[in-house]
Order: C-alpha cells, then structure tokens, then sequence
C-alpha cells in the first residue's frame, strides 16, 4: 500500500461563500470559473473582430461611441491605421490564450480529467485555484493595456521583434502596451505551469481502483498529452518574455541588434538577435497550437463515440497519434519561420517533420470518419458541431500542406491564405470543439439541457459562416492580399474590396450567431428543462455520478472500474451500453486488460 | 515509510563514491578549460563532462535508477525538448558575418 | 502518512485508487515535473545565451581566476551530498540527525548564495550593469547576471523551503517523504550548476 497515492490534499466540502463560489478549491468550480473566463474573453475578442472587418469593410464607416474606447485611436469614430493593428494584436492573444487555451483544456480539462479518471479532486486543489486566478489577473493586465499610455501594443500576438522591443519609438503601445502584454503572458504562463502540474498528476496518480491507462476515455488522454505539451512549452515562453520585459525596463538588448535606425533615430541598444525571439517564441508557440486543438479532438471523439453508440475503430491508435502530434509538435516550429531569413537549410529540416506531422492528423482524422461510415449517429447539437470540427480541421489542414513547403510559403507567407489557415484549423475548429463539449456536458454541469432547436440554429450558422468569412481568406491570400493591412489601395488590391465587404457581412452574421449560444447557455441554465444523471446514456465515469456531482464527486463510495471507456452495443450485454463501473461480465475480446 | 524505490538503509559508501565521481568530473571541467583548444572543441568536452556528471546525480542522487518506468519518462521527456530546441543554432552563427564561434 | 490522513469525507480512500504510475506518488510526480518545467526554462536561457555568444563579435572573456567558481561548485556538490545524509536519516526514522543534515545543506546554500553575491559585487565595482560592462558587447553581462541571477534565485528558493521543510519535519507537520522531495529539489539546482559552470564560467575564462 502506497501512503502517498491518497490524495495529497484534502478539502471537506466549503462553507462560506467565497471558499464556494469564489477562491474555491473545488475542481469543478474552477472549471466553471475557467468556462466563464474564457466566455467573456470570447466575447470581448469577437467585438474586437467586428470592429476590424467593419473597417475592412468600409474604411471610413464611423462605429458611434468606438472614441470612448480610445480619442487618439479612434477620432471621428474611425480607427487609424495603428489602432487596428492594436485591436488586431489584443484579437489574437486574447483568442489564443484565453479562449483557446483556457476553454477547452483548463475549463473542461478541471471539471472532467479528475471525474472521468475517479478522483476526489485534484492532487494539489491549492495550486489549482492559484492557476485559476493567476490566470484572471493576467488577463485584466492585458485588457488594462487598452487603458493606459497610448494603449496596447500593435505587434501581433507573436510579438516579433525588434518591433516588440525598441519600445516607444515604435509607435503607440510599443513601450508600457509591450511590458504589460508580456507580464500579462508572463503570468498567463505561471497559470498554465500550476495546471498542468495538476492534469499529470491526476492522470498518472488519481485513478481509481480498477481505471488503467488505458481504460481512461480519449478526453482524458488528449487533456494529459495537452498538458504535457503546456508543461514544457509555457516553461520556455516565460523566461522569453521576461527577457523581453528586460529590453524595455532594464535597459537590455536581447532582441535588438546593433545600430537599428527606427524613425531616423539610431537606437541605444547593441548587440541582440531579432531572431533569437522568434526562436524562442516558436518553441512556444507551435506546440501551443496543438494544445488548442488536442483537447478539440478528443471532445470530438467523446462525443462522436456516445452518439454513434459503438468505439472508434481502435481507441489505442487514436492515442498514440495525439501523442505523436504532441513529439512533432517541438519539432516543426521553424514553419513559422520560412521568411524570416532563417537559414535555408534548416527549412528544409523544418519542412520534413512538418509534412510528417500530417500523417498522425490524418490518421485521427481517418479514425473518425471510418467510424462513422455506416454508423447511426444521432443528431443532436453536440453531434453536429463535432462533424463540424472535423469539416473545419479537415478545410484547414489541406491548406497546411501547402504552407509546410518552404518554395510554396514564399508565395503565401504574411498573406491571407496563412489567416485562413490557422483560424479555420486551429481557431473555428476548437471553437467547434468547445462547442461540442458545451452541449455534450451542460447536463452534466448545470444539471439541465440546452435547448436543441436553438444549438442547431447556432450550429448552421456558425458552420456555414465560418466557411464564408475563411474560405475567401484563401483566395486572398493568393491573390496577394498581405495580412495586417487595414486599408486597400494599391491597384491590385482594389478589386478584393468587394470580397472583404462580403467577408464582413458574413462575420456580422456569424457573431450574431454565437450571441444565439451565450442566450441558450444563460436562459439553459436558469430555465432548461432538469436532466437525469446521464441523458445521453453515456458510459465513462462523468455519467455514473450524480448531476451535478457532489464535492468529492462520487459521494460515499468511490467508484471500481470493470470496462473499458466505450462499452457500446456489445453482444450479448443486458442494455446497449455497459457502464465503466459496471460490474456485468461481458464477452469483449477487444476490451482493453 | 515505503515506496517503490525504497533506499536500501545501507551505508554512505556508494552515494559517497560517486560524490567522489561527480567531484572528479567537475575537476576535469576546470582542466578543460586550460587546455590550449578552440572554444568549440572545448565546448563539445565540457558538455559531454557536463551530461555525465548530471547522469551521475540523476541516477543515484535523484535515484531514477531505482525506478525504470520514472527513469524513461523524465529521460525522454526532458531529451526531446531539449533537442527540440537545437534547431536555431546556424542562424546564430550566420548573423556575426559567418563568424562560426566567438573566440 | 498516517491511516488518519487517508480518511475522507467519512470513507477511507485507503485501496480505493489504483497503483500511480511508475509508483510514484503524486507529490513527488509534481516535483519531476517542475523539474522538467524548470529544465525547459534553463535550457531557453542557455540557448539563449549560446545564440547571442555565436552572434556577438566582441564577445568578451572577463574571467581571470577559477578559485571562486571552483569553491562554489564544490560547495554545491558537496550539499547534494549532505542533503543525501538528511534524507536518509528522515527515511530511516532519524529525526534529529535529519535535522541537523538539513540544516548544514541550508548553510551550505547560503554559503554559496553569499560567494556568488561577492563576485557579483566585484564585477558590478568593475563597471558590469546589466546593460552595460568594460570588456565587451553588453550582452554579456545581460546574459550573465539573468542566467546565474535565475540560478541564484532557485538556490535562495531552495534554502528557505530547506528551512521551512525542516523545521516543519521536526515539528512533526511534514514527512519524510517531504524531505526526500525537497532533497529532489535540491540535487537539480546542483545539476543546473554544472551547466552553467562551464558555459557562463569556464568558456569566458581569459587565458
């Protein structure tokens, strides 16, 4: 007997209010706390969007009342060509990192990894809420960035430098809009450390009685490997960005090489590299893509399995190509970095993992759709947006065949076919991810059921909105049209106008879909109709505990496992579907030891 | 108390013979850095002192050679990232006007 | 831990988990995996610090003598092997003699802590700022000061939680089991010094 496999810490259930609601210690109530987080930060980045497409759109079409957001940004209610690309860089780190990021691995992941793997809770509940609120902090750091000196900073949520570190000479946001940018990561990135921290460790530690490694659903996996990859990749983004807040308060010069002429001023600073940031920012950054996205994908297969009511065709294999997603994915960074005078040879070894990468994507991707060809799928909210997942990882990563060649990435590289191309694989497609989890588990979280009617109408038209203001980026991009342009008026880009007015009714649109979602999650909450334990006649463990489930979730009698995770339709079984903590013997062959 | 790598109760003698070790390797350090090479042959030397002296504490002062499971996960977790990292280096030589080392 | 420790909420979690993997314990898991969160950001700085070095033409050479860098170090290794002793002693029940090895392990820290503070205090008398230094591209004593200053850091980090997990053990409030995993901590500061030693040290060594 292990002494030290029982729970590290343990917390009775809370009393007071702010120990309940507030600085709880609870999982479940951090996740919430993480959903709604990510909610507002959501929002908060789609107005942002509308606000760029509209000036895309139609460049002098004053927003009323957009001056109180900033007078020197927006006079007459119009951006100037800096405060979009302030908005534009607060749009993608506010999306990466706190939607992205947070929703579906630190939401979904605290409130179901330690259900699903039988614990009480996590092993550290203390580190847990200190993640939580690190994270909050971070992000009003961020957002005071709109509110102070001459506002955020306009260098991309990839922070390029020298740009990000020459400071004010820069233009507006360049100097305190960088150093609270970086704190705020900073910070964000201590949050993410506290948590995975946790998500391992519950993995490898927390299980109860019976639970292998194996037997653990595809949601706990991808949230395990997500945290592997968070562990290491947050660990190499903080001390980057503190060097970078170095090169603004501390009078260093990392990231500034020697003799920089900015604005007919000869910078002060010596001696850097500009392209030592991109290094280490990439080592970041791409495994940071697949932290977005891995959670999506087992979301999907969660969901996909319940509702087709059979296993994927091998739950091993799915496994094993999230983690190899997870190796490659420190192995491909230098993809971002084909135009950056990198050296060409190491795009050439940039550009080989890269196209490798795709095989253990296509292999999910081959899992999914194989196991759903001839298979009865119901069609329900959830149901539909992991088909829409799917759609959008599949639109997403054909255009990542092209962008891995180095030859091709020339052409398309800093254009629009490179936006499109994320936001359809990485952004929509987790977004589709998050969806799918919202109304897969709301039941589960609130105790009541969405609305369908409404999810499905949120659903049409989020997905073919999506393919309306993505799909068009790809043509841009070939087209020529370069990113982070804010007004069109070189001779070849005057005739893509029409395309960009497009693109914005379609984002309008789109948005307003998902304010359809943020009404059914509230109204849902407060008035949908009240569930039983396990509505859609699911097997893991989420499903056998009481809705919502008990502070040390499985109440007075912690659960034994018998089955695997995905116990559907077997011959020969009492019901369609065998619980996990079923005790009925059942003749599987395939079942996992 | 128990837990799987449970330390045999035995004396200092081994964790003493390889402080001994870990002390030689940190000397050899010291002696490379004297030797008459240039900075990348005595780069390449003290950081293959380097990786052994760090296995030495791995292994037995952190006692990952008791656990093999252990062992291969933090090996191959923290080797892959490390390596992972490796790619940037010939663009740093590029920049110094092909400089390859500094001297 | 004692059977009073395992009951919760009015049940014994007692053989309601299943083996942890590779048998270790989650708080001791949590403690690798810092180590491995922690070995990713010395090797970012590291790197960083190879990159600029390849990159600077006047990179400078400012060191002229060992003795300090090599007492250091030897006064590090040897606190790995004192940590040893406490830990074996917590483990084989011996609560003072723990003690008392913890304790020389924090003295040892803060020997080092105060060596490396005085050669601090003798390059910034020569003129090294952060951003600036007598003898070269003022990267150097960037890179210099953050990396052994981020190093610095853990080894101050590491002697107060010596402090505190010792005092604690002899109070009774942790195990030694919490020793051990303190030990961990200790033994990778002392690991992350013998990279730096001769990267930031021994390579800048003027001859």
């Amino acid at each position: 007997m292990h002494d030290m496999s029982a729970p590290a810490a343990h917390h009775g259930a809370p009393t007071s209010f702010i120990r309940k609601h507030v600085f709880s210690l609870d999982h479940k109530v951090i996740g919430k706390q993480y959903y709604a987080l990510a909610l507002l930060a959501a929002l908060i980045g789609m107005a942002l969007s509308w606000i760029m497409r509209i000036h895309l759109g139609w460049g002098n079409f004053a927003i009323p009342g957009l001056h109180l957001l900033s007078s020197t940004g927006a006079p007459g209610n119009v951006l100037t060509p800096e405060y979009y690309l302030q908005l534009m860089t607060m749009h993608g780190t506010i999306m990466v990192f706190f939607v992205l990021t947070t929703a579906p691995f630190a939401a979904f992941g605290n409130f179901f990894l330690p259900i699903q793997t039988g614990a009480e809770d996590m092993p550290f509940p203390h580190f847990n809420m200190m993640s939580f609120w690190v994270t909050f902090v971070g992000f009003w750091v961020l957002i005071a960035s709109f509110f102070v000196g001459d506002g955020p900073t306009l260098g991309g949520w990839t922070q390029y430098a020298p740009l990000s570190a020459i400071g004010s000479v820069g233009g507006p946001g360049q100097g305190l809009g960088v150093v609270l940018w970086a704190t705020s990561i900073a910070i964000f990135c201590i949050g993410q450390l506290l948590g995975s921290l946790n998500f391992i460790t519950t993995t490898l530690d927390m299980r109860c009685k019976g639970m292998s490694l194996m037997r653990l659903p595809l949601t706990a996996w991808a949230w395990f490997i997500t945290s592997v990859m968070g562990l290491t990749a947050f660990a190499v983004l903080m001390p980057a960005c503190i060097l970078l807040i170095l090169d603004h308060v501390a009078g260093t010069s990392f990231f500034v090489a020697s003799n920089l002429v900015i604005n007919d001023q000869v910078l002060p600073h010596s001696g850097g590299s500009t392209l030592l940031w991109q290094h280490l920012f990439w080592f970041f950054g791409h495994p940071e893509v697949y932290i977005a996205i891995v959670p999506g994908m087992g979301i999907v297969s969660h969901v996909l399995i319940t509702n087709m009511r059979k296993p994927m065709l091998s739950h091993r294999v799915l496994i094993y190509s999230m983690a190899a997603l997870a190796v490659l994915s420190y192995m491909v960074y230098g993809h971002h970095m084909f135009v950056s005078g990198m050296n060409p040879v190491s795009s050439l070894a940039f550009s080989f993992p890269t196209l490798v990468i795709t095989i253990p994507s296509t292999i999910v991707v081959l899992m999914w759709l194989g196991s759903l060809y001839g298979s009865k799928l119901q069609i329900n909210s959830a149901s539909l947006f992991s088909l829409g997942f799917i759609s959008m990882f599949i639109s997403g990563g054909v255009s990542g065949f092209f962008l891995a060649q180095p030859s091709i990435d020339i052409m398309l590289h800093a254009t629009y076919f490179v936006v499109g191309h994320f936001h359809l694989v990485m952004g929509v497609a987790a977004m589709f991810g998050i969806f799918a989890g919202t109304y897969f588990w709301f039941p589960k979280m609130t105790g009541r059921m969405m609305s369908e009617p409404l999810g499905k109408a949120h659903f049409w038209l989020s997905f073919v909105g999506a393919y309306c203001i993505f799909m068009p980026f790809h043509y841009l991009g070939i087209a020529g049209n370069v990113r982070r342009y804010q007004a069109f008026t070189d001779d070849y880009l005057i005739p893509l106008i029409p395309v960009h007015k497009f693109i914005t009714i379609a984002a309008l649109i789109t948005g307003f879909a998902q304010l359809i979602f943020v009404y059914n999650l509230i109204y849902s909450r407060f008035k949908g109709p009240v569930e039983t334990d396990n509505p859609w006649q699911g097997t893991s463990l989420e499903w056998s505990t009481a809705t919502p489930p008990p502070h040390n979730n499985f109440g007075a009698t912690m659960p034994v496992v018998y089955h695997d995770p995905y116990q559907y339709s077997v011959e020969g079984a009492s019901s369609d579907f065998v619980m996990q903590t079923s005790p009925e013997k059942i003749n599987n062959p395939n079942e996992e030891k | 108390m128990t837990t799987a790598e449970t330390h045999k109760s035995s004396g200092m003698g081994k964790d003493l013979a390889i402080y001994l070790c870990m002390l030689v390797l940190a000397g050899i350090q010291f002696v490379i850095a004297f030797q008459n090479i240039s900075a990348q042959q005595m780069l390449e030397r003290m950081l293959i002192v380097a990786i052994l002296e760090a296995g030495l504490a791995l292994l037995f002062f952190m006692h990952l050679a008791d656990n093999r499971g252990l062992r291969w996960f933090v090996i191959i977790f923290t080797v892959a990232v490390i390596l992972g990292m490796q790619y940037g280096w010939t663009d740093s030589f590029r920049i110094a006007n092909g400089v390859t080392w500094a001297k | 831990m004692s059977q009073a420790d395992l009951t919760l909420h009015g049940h014994s979690t007692a053989g309601a988990m299943a083996e942890p993997t590779f048998s270790v314990p989650a708080k001791k898991m949590a403690m690798w995996l810092f180590i491995i969160a922690d070995t990713a950001t010395f090797a970012g700085c590291l790197f960083a610090y190879g990159f600029i070095r390849n990159a600077s033409q006047n990179w400078p050479r400012p060191f002229h003598s060992i003795t300090n860098v090599a007492v250091m170090t030897l006064i590090l290794l040897t606190s790995s092997l004192t940590m040893l002793v406490g830990v074996k002693a917590a483990q084989a029940g011996d609560k003072p003699k723990a003690f008392r090895w913890i304790m020389i392990t924090a003295v040892a820290g803060v020997l080092f802590a105060a060596l490396h503070l005085r050669e601090w205090m003798g390059m910034i008398a020569e003129g090294a700022t952060l951003f600036h230094n007598p003898w070269g591209t003022p990267l150097f004593s960037s890179l210099f000061f953050s990396i052994t200053g981020l190093h610095l850091l853990h080894v101050t980090g590491g002697v107060v939680a010596l402090i505190v997990v010792g005092v604690r053990y002899q109070g009774g409030r942790y195990k030694a089991d919490d020793i051990e995993i303190t030990g961990l901590y200790w033994h990778f500061v002392d690991l992350v010094w013998m990279f730096v030693v001769p990267l930031v040290y021994l390579l800048n060594l003027s001859h």
